[in-house]
């Protein structure tokens, strides 16, 4: 490790500019061991700019020359000269200037950020490092203040600092943790953000699993899990008969219904990795005796957004499509599945990029869920659910949306051995998949989800469980958001902590459909339960 | 020479809600609107904010009227500005260097207020020898003394701290210890002023009066004119630098992390959004305008990249 590395190693370093060293991950209470970095190839290495750390997500090409070394700069100093103009940049230009104008270095931040934590406090992964160089190439070479090297601080530009830059906007979980402890109200983590749009929007630079298999996919067949409405609605069906037998109630999940109150918009990972998710949604819904649909048009049986995570245009694009297919139907509301993103990307951020003539409201599922398990309309026994349960805070829901208490009071009305985690509501910390970290693939990144960004949400969950941890207690992780169980089944995969801990992991509605008297028991499927 | 001094003075005043002015118009120039960015907890949400809940909490909230407790707000800044709340909870090593610092400057800060308002009531007639005035100068004097203690020891402490801190020493440019040393040169100054002339405040006084009446009379204590040549300095200079949170702070907090509103409560908001869509956008990837025509937003919005291409 580098440990005594200063901001302009970064147009300096030779090759890979850190590693972190495993023997500064810390260790927890949980058996969560760490995982070796791959080293990179000498072909990655000749072809891509891993010039980083031991993760790389972007895959820069390696620049051949000098003049693809000034064309990267260039198209960067282009990209950022917009990112300052409210033609372009209308959507988050206020924010993006205070943060970049007023910090004071005074680095509260630092202490608040899991991914900062746990790499052993790696000084690259502060949240102000990659502010810091942004600001500083913003001053010296784009706003060309005068004195800005003595007033700013130094910083050199090369085709390696724009790499590297790009590949910092991608350590960051955009949780906002940092910006919640700051006392000016700077907010570094949409300084990531705002860089990986500007590589997106103005280089074409993006991680595949955003851009080509994610939203381009999505606009392309209408899900980025590649599954078109003809594939979704059969998916369903089989969900629908698979879970009418184990549930012993018959399920029909409602297609297209012109009228209904409800639209309700899923992850479509869901229909493919938890189908008892939307299985357990429909049950309730229709036990409930709501007015409600599913959309088979296009884009609208998938709530994922994950333009939200790198690119504006995409964003509006799909959260457009999302509420004309709810106009399309004539429903009330859209009712947001168990997806955190998707709640942020299409109730907070559509509400102002959106003419407000096509916008159809939104609730978060949470709420919908709370007003039917309050109601009464479900007859429900808590002690079929009488085991310790923690819940999981997803950011975009809890930090970000302030959707904090309805999911809290279901879970302590049917779950009676129910405990918080150390740090829980807005204080919460990441899954470790935020950001869209849980979809992606190679290079290492799998490995720095479980050595790193995963970690604090390990401890978090091994705290709340620290009476029972061991495998004679069954113990149930209550995440209701797509990308976070990802995340979760991931460690908890890698690390046997299903055998050696007896964990299960799920959302809200299965811990509602387990506690269903008229539901066959055993819903929720603990390690040896599995059929 | 005592002219200028004056007119330097003027300027200094002048300057500071000139730069303050364009700081803030240039803030609300920069975007006709943002998109919400709000970070929980909001303290308007009345019984909500103890959790960090929001009005998205409530089945159907849109049909419910928009309830916002103005008072969380006002308290929740006050607490901010007045404790230092956020370092205090999050950094509290930092807290008792900057809380001193910041403590210092109120009370300078205050405390020329009350001058202001001491000249003011000469002008009208008040006898500044009588008991009022004398009570008044009593606490100028306490507060000009532990202020600029404040000052000093807050201002050393703060640039101690960035030397012996590994994490801030990196972060830390000449400017970050230009703009602390320059401060405490500032208290410096005022100490040593108030404790050689037989009354700050008198001296206090008897400029603010000048400046008011247009009575360009010479300064009588050297050291109290340095004091306040370098207080000038500080008024232009504190906007110009990252010290402008002392009134951009109200934005940060106010507007974007508690910038909650949403557009359905907001006819002004609708129409903003209309305009911002037609704003040309100019960004160069493939996907955002891939055949180089200049395009707006509601054309960005609304189109596929991803659907096929048309045949020539």
């Amino acid at each position: 490790m580098k440990d005594n590395l200063q901001l302009k190693d970064v147009s300096t370093a030779e090759g890979q500019m850190v590693s972190i060293d495993l023997k500064d991950i810390p260790e927890l209470p949980v058996d969560m061991h760490t995982m070796p970095w791959k080293p990179f190839t000498d072909e990655q290495k000749q072809n891509t700019a891993c010039i980083l750390d031991d993760v790389c997500v972007l895959n820069i090409p390696m620049p051949k020359n000098k003049e693809e070394e000034e064309e990267l700069v260039n198209k960067f100093l282009n990209g950022m000269r917009k990112l300052f103009t409210k033609e372009n940049n209308w959507t988050f230009l206020p924010m993006l200037e205070t943060s970049m104008d007023y910090c004071a270095q005074c680095n509260s931040c630092s202490e608040a950020c899991h991914l900062y934590e746990m790499s052993g406090r790696n000084e690259m992964y502060r949240p102000n490092f990659r502010s810091e160089i942004f600001r500083r190439i913003y001053k010296q070479y784009v706003k060309k203040e005068p004195l800005a090297k003595w007033r700013y601080g130094d910083i050199g530009l090369n085709w390696k600092t724009v790499a590297r830059l790009g590949e910092l906007a991608y350590r960051c979980n955009l949780c906002r943790r940092c910006a919640q402890t700051c006392p000016i109200g700077v907010d570094n983590a949409l300084l990531a953000r705002e860089i990986r749009k500007l590589f997106s929007q103005e280089l074409g630079i993006y991680p595949r699993e955003l851009h080509e298999k994610g939203t381009i996919n999505q606009m392309k067949c209408g899900s980025s899990t590649g599954m078109t409405p003809e594939v979704v609605k059969e998916n369903v069906e089989f969900i629908d008969e698979d879970y009418t037998e184990i549930t012993g109630i018959g399920i029909h999940t409602p297609f297209d219904v012109q009228g209904a109150d409800i639209m309700l918009l899923h992850n479509a990972g869901e229909v493919m990795a938890w189908p008892e998710n939307i299985a357990a949604f429909s049950l309730i819904f229709q036990e409930a005796g709501l007015s409600w649909t599913l959309s088979s048009k296009a884009l609208a049986y998938d709530g994922v957004n994950y333009g939200v995570f790198y690119d504006d245009a995409q964003t509006a694009r799909i959260a457009l499509q999302h509420m004309m297919a709810a106009k399309e139907l004539g429903v009330k509301k859209i009712v947001i599945g168990e997806c955190g993103h998707a709640h942020k990307a299409l109730t907070v951020i559509a509400d102002r990029v959106i003419p407000f003539e096509y916008q159809v409201p939104r609730e978060s599922c949470y709420v919908t869920l709370h007003d039917i398990v309050m109601s009464g309309r479900l007859k429900l026994d808590p002690s079929r659910n009488n085991f310790p349960v923690t819940l999981h805070d997803p950011c975009n829901i809890v930090r970000l949306m302030g959707i904090v208490e309805p999911q809290r009071e279901i879970v302590r009305k049917i779950a009676p051995l129910f405990r918080e985690m150390p740090c829980h509501g807005v204080d919460n910390y990441c899954c470790g998949g935020g950001s869209g970290f849980a979809i992606m693939t190679r290079n290492n990144i799998e490995q720095w989800r479980g050595n790193i960004s995963g970690r604090k949400k390990m401890w978090q969950i091994s705290e709340a469980f620290k009476d029972c941890l061991g495998p004679e207690t069954r113990k149930y992780i209550c995440a209701p958001c797509s990308n976070c169980k990802g995340q979760i089944r991931e460690v908890l995969e890698h690390n046997d902590l299903y055998t050696k801990n007896n964990f299960a992991y799920g959302g809200l509605v299965e811990l509602i459909v387990n506690a269903m008297v008229n539901v066959n028991p055993g819903f929720i499927k603990f390690e040896g339960e599995e059929e | 020479m005592s002219t200028l001094f004056y007119i330097l003075g003027y300027l200094a005043v002048a300057g500071f809600f000139c730069m303050a002015y364009l700081k803030i118009k240039s803030y609300l120039a920069s975007s006709p609107l943002h998109v919400r960015w709000e970070l929980y907890p909001v303290p308007h949400e009345g019984s909500k904010t103890v959790y960090g809940g929001s009005f998205m909490e409530e089945k159907d909230w849109w049909t419910k009227p928009r309830h916002i407790e103005h008072m969380g707000d006002v308290k929740a800044l006050l607490t901010e500005v007045l404790f230092l709340h956020a370092t205090f909870e999050h950094n509290l090593k930092l807290w008792v260097r900057t809380y001193p610092f910041h403590v210092g400057m109120y009370m300078l800060m205050g405390g020329t207020i009350v001058v202001l308002f001491s000249a003011i009531a000469q002008i009208l007639g008040m006898n500044p020898q009588g008991g009022l005035m004398i009570f008044v100068g009593n606490i100028i004097s306490a507060c000009v003394l532990a202020g600029t203690l404040c000052i000093i020891v807050g201002g050393i402490s703060l640039v101690m701290r960035r030397r012996a801190d590994e994490g801030l020493r990196r972060y830390s440019t000449p400017e970050h210890y230009f703009n602390l040393l320059i401060f405490v040169l500032f208290g410096v100054l005022g100490l040593v002023a108030w404790a050689s002339a037989p009354s700050y405040f008198e001296l206090a006084r008897t400029f603010m009066y000048n400046l008011i009446t247009f009575n360009f009379a010479p300064q009588t204590n050297v050291l109290f004119a340095m004091h306040l040549l370098v207080g000038f300095f500080l008024l232009i200079w504190i906007p110009m630098t990252h010290m402008g949170h002392v009134f951009m702070k109200y934005f940060t907090y106010h507007d974007i992390r508690w910038g909650d509103e949403p557009t359905n409560y907001s006819t002004k908001n609708q129409q903003k959004i209309m305009d911002a869509l037609k704003f040309n956008v100019t960004w160069s990837a493939e996907h955002i305008a891939g055949d180089g025509q200049p395009k707006t937003w509601v054309d960005v919005a609304t189109t596929n990249p991803a659907a096929p291409k048309k045949e020539d």
